[in-house]
């Protein structure tokens, strides 16, 4: 069976268009950006090849800084320069903010309310339990790896328990991350 | 609210793996060296920006608002995002002419063990607001964790479940 034509990758038309674009990868991304950010961009928008946006979500996903956000400045940057940066982080960013501040306004008004309390502290533990199961799925490429899995478990050992500060703990863990990733040991 | 933006800006240079990494150092900020919250209002700010939708560094908006209001939400977010967002824009070529560098790989490698023990670490003191000996929180937490690892759940029905279960237990 022949494959189905490929349709055709577009850039976005004009700033607009772009806006438009982030601003509804940001108001739809309920429980994750990255999932939207990829229907919108690649599925619906077809701004992106699945190539392109997986190589960009690496680069963002290297550098400091939130993900997504990386991403929008990126490639508002590679389609429209400086502009386009500003323009897409702007719409990523726009209805999510009011809406949280909107949420959090509202919360102090029933923050005295206790069952208010106890539903919204679960709703935060169970986001802890969240990075706890990212980190186990990011985890699986030290499985084997005893500098590797050291290293993870110093970090969270200095950070969590210890309440070391990261300005400290960060350079250090990074330079013994490299000189045993140069070892051929992660 | 010099000092908030600086704290955010050198914190947004190092938050390699993007907020979860640097949840462990904000919640030191905000918690412990200034006590302008307690750990569990630091739990209930996190879990205000978790049923939003967007990106979860919205979480330093709320905390700019807490101390400072609606213009230190803007602040706080704007500090944080400023500096990683500079360098994203001024890398984005050189990174993909590196693509061959063995240096390059390197760095990926020995950014994942750090990556995961930061990230275990956010989610370590997001989940023991009431310390880590409560049960309660324990079972929310791991139970929340299980179902991300081993289902395809959208996390945003993790997440009510975990509220549900707030109810019932605390």
């Amino acid at each position: 069976m022949p494959a189905p034509p490929q349709p055709e990758v577009r850039p976005p038309a004009g700033l607009w268009e772009l806006y438009l674009g982030f601003l509804s990868i940001g108001a739809r991304s309920f429980g994750g950006v990255l999932p939207w950010a990829y229907r919108v961009m690649v599925e619906e928008k077809r701004w992106l090849a699945p190539a392109d946006f997986a190589e960009v979500i690496a680069l963002c996903q290297f550098l400091p800084g939130p993900n997504v956000g990386n991403a929008a400045v990126v490639l508002g940057r590679r389609w429209f320069g400086l502009g386009g940066a500003v323009v897409a982080f702007a719409g990523l960013m726009a209805l999510p903010l009011v809406w949280v501040l909107a949420l959090a306004v509202l919360y102090t008004e029933w923050a005295m309310h206790p069952a208010v309390r106890a539903a919204v502290t679960g709703i935060g533990v169970a986001g802890g339990g969240l990075f706890i199961g990212t980190a186990l799925k990011l985890a699986k490429p030290l499985a084997g790896r005893p500098w590797g899995i050291a290293l993870a478990a110093g970090c969270f050992a200095a950070v969590a328990l210890g309440r070391a500060s990261l300005f400290v703990v960060l350079p250090v863990a990074v330079l013994l991350a490299w000189v045993a990733a140069r070892k051929g040991r992660l | 609210m010099g000092e908030v933006v600086l704290y955010f800006a050198l914190l947004s240079l190092i938050s390699v793996g993007g907020i979860p990494s640097v949840m462990p150092e904000m919640q030191r900020l905000v918690v412990e060296t200034k006590g302008w919250a307690s750990a569990e209002e630091f739990t209930q700010l996190f879990a205000v920006a978790q049923a939003a939708p967007g990106p979860n560094v919205l979480v330093t908006a709320l905390i700019g608002w807490k101390v400072y209001g609606i213009p230190g939400a803007f602040v706080a977010l704007a500090a944080f995002c400023a500096p990683a967002a500079a360098l994203a824009y001024s890398v984005g070529g050189f990174w993909d002419r590196m693509r061959q560098a063995p240096w390059r790989r390197h760095v990926q490698r020995a950014l994942v063990p750090v990556t995961v023990g930061l990230v275990l670490a956010g989610g370590w003191v997001l989940a023991t607001p009431l310390g880590a000996e409560d049960w309660r929180t324990g079972a929310i937490a791991g139970a929340a964790s299980a179902a991300l690892y081993s289902t395809r759940l959208n996390p945003l029905w993790i997440l009510a479940a975990g509220g549900a279960l707030g109810l019932l237990l605390f």
